[in-house]
């Protein structure tokens, strides 16, 4: 009988500590920029991006198309050291003509960062510094460098329109 | 009413009592069997029959496995295995890309104690048996590919991701563990044993290459997140009898 339950209590303790390391639950792995828009004449108030379109440099995609939002998540390209992007609001009723274009560049180092066995390698983008087009629809952001983009808890840069 | 729950408990207890005993000098006294089953002790060599197989039916792993014990006192055996494994660990992302893709090779030792639970019949001398080891592995790990995960769930990835096929090894890394076994063995012919055993394996330390980490560890198997492992051995052995009590 004692022997038994020694069997048991090994038998549970092997069964009640299985578990499972397949699936990688954390998303993204990879950190993404979280852009956060900004009124330019109230500056401490969020504000919509009417009918928003994103698009990178030498894509066929879009990652929005006309969305309404105030905040955004955007990735960027590992392979490259820069990654431009065009921004497209219509704060008019839509029509095509009333279109606004601004060109939003991101510029960095890349750094490749082990994380598990189901999550693999991410990329930690060092150095980042953002500039804009002065003729588009965006007036103002802050800042303009960030050491290092690998979190994805708070808003890494604002902007303001 | 729970005020009185123990007292109503008490109304359904009875004692049942017997006034007749059994005379003493009625009893036949019975001889005690002196007849003592000898079994034999001595060392046991074998090999783990089952690396050999693994090995040709999978084409990412190789490994071999020399066991031994010897028997100290009736129930308690030193245990030993000695063995060389090498294995490609894959963690698919997509059916042609590996999100990593990992081989280990190296030696390992594992010594410990087997205790037999099992109580013989005759001159018998199978067991069931509990086991311990302390396990410590010496091994390179080479990291083959990997591909930077930059997708997300939603959307998949909208920069394609960088393929890495560098092959970077670390060497002299390091794993030392503890392990618990629980097993049988069957003497199927004179002196030649069967076994079967499983085990769960904790690490307690192990030296990781720089900025990645150790998948897979020989002798203990693949390490997973929690620092834990499972194993199994089938085995024979031969028993080379050095004296019988």
């Amino acid at each position: 009988m004692k022997k038994n339950i020694l069997f048991l209590v090994l038998l549970t303790s092997i069964f009640a500590a299985c578990e499972k390391d397949d699936f990688c639950i954390q998303n993204p792995v990879t950190s993404r920029l979280i852009i956060d828009f900004y009124d330019d004449t109230n500056r401490e108030t969020l504000k919509n991006v009417q009918r928003f379109s994103i698009i990178a440099e030498g894509k066929t995609d879009s990652l929005f198309v006309n969305t309404t939002s105030n905040s955004i998540a955007i990735p960027l390209n590992s392979l490259t050291q820069e990654t431009r992007y065009t921004l497209k609001k219509n704060d008019e009723n839509g029509a095509e003509v009333d279109d606004k274009i601004a060109t939003f560049t991101i510029q960095y180092d890349t750094e490749e960062e082990f994380v598990s066995r189901s999550c693999g390698f991410k990329v930690i983008f060092n150095n980042v510094a953002f500039s804009s087009d002065t003729n588009g629809w965006i007036t103002d952001f802050t800042p303009t460098t960030i050491i290092n983009l690998d979190d994805q808890s708070a808003a890494h840069v604002q902007i303001f329109h | 009413m729970y005020k009185y729950f123990i007292s109503i408990c008490l109304l359904f207890v009875f004692a049942e009592n017997f006034s007749q005993e059994q005379k003493k000098d009625n009893i036949i006294p019975q001889e005690k069997d002196t007849v003592v089953y000898k079994t034999n002790y001595g060392l046991r060599l074998g090999m783990d029959i089952s690396r050999p197989i693994f090995s040709s039916l999978y084409s990412n792993y190789n490994g071999l496995e020399i066991v031994a014990d010897y028997r100290i006192k009736k129930n308690l055996y030193i245990a030993a295995e000695i063995g060389f494994e090498e294995k490609t660990s894959i963690e698919e992302k997509t059916s042609t890309e590996d999100l990593l893709n990992s081989t280990s090779k190296g030696n390992y030792i594992r010594l410990g104690l087997n205790y037999n639970a099992y109580d013989n019949w005759l001159d018998m001398n199978n067991e069931i048996f509990v086991g311990y080891r302390y396990g410590f592995s010496l091994f390179n790990q080479t990291l083959n590919n990997y591909t930077t995960n930059v997708s997300d769930v939603e959307n998949g990835p909208y920069f394609p991701a960088v393929i890495n096929n560098i092959g970077q090894t670390s060497t002299s890394l390091n794993a030392h563990w503890s392990e618990f076994m629980i097993g049988v063995k069957a003497e199927t012919l004179h002196n030649l044993f069967i076994g079967f055993s499983f085990s769960y394996k904790l690490l307690m330390s192990v030296k990781d290459p720089e900025n990645f980490k150790t998948l897979f560890s020989p002798g203990f198997n693949r390490i997973f997140e929690s620092n834990t492992g499972f194993g199994i051995n089938y085995t024979i052995s031969y028993l080379i009898p050095f004296s019988k009590k």
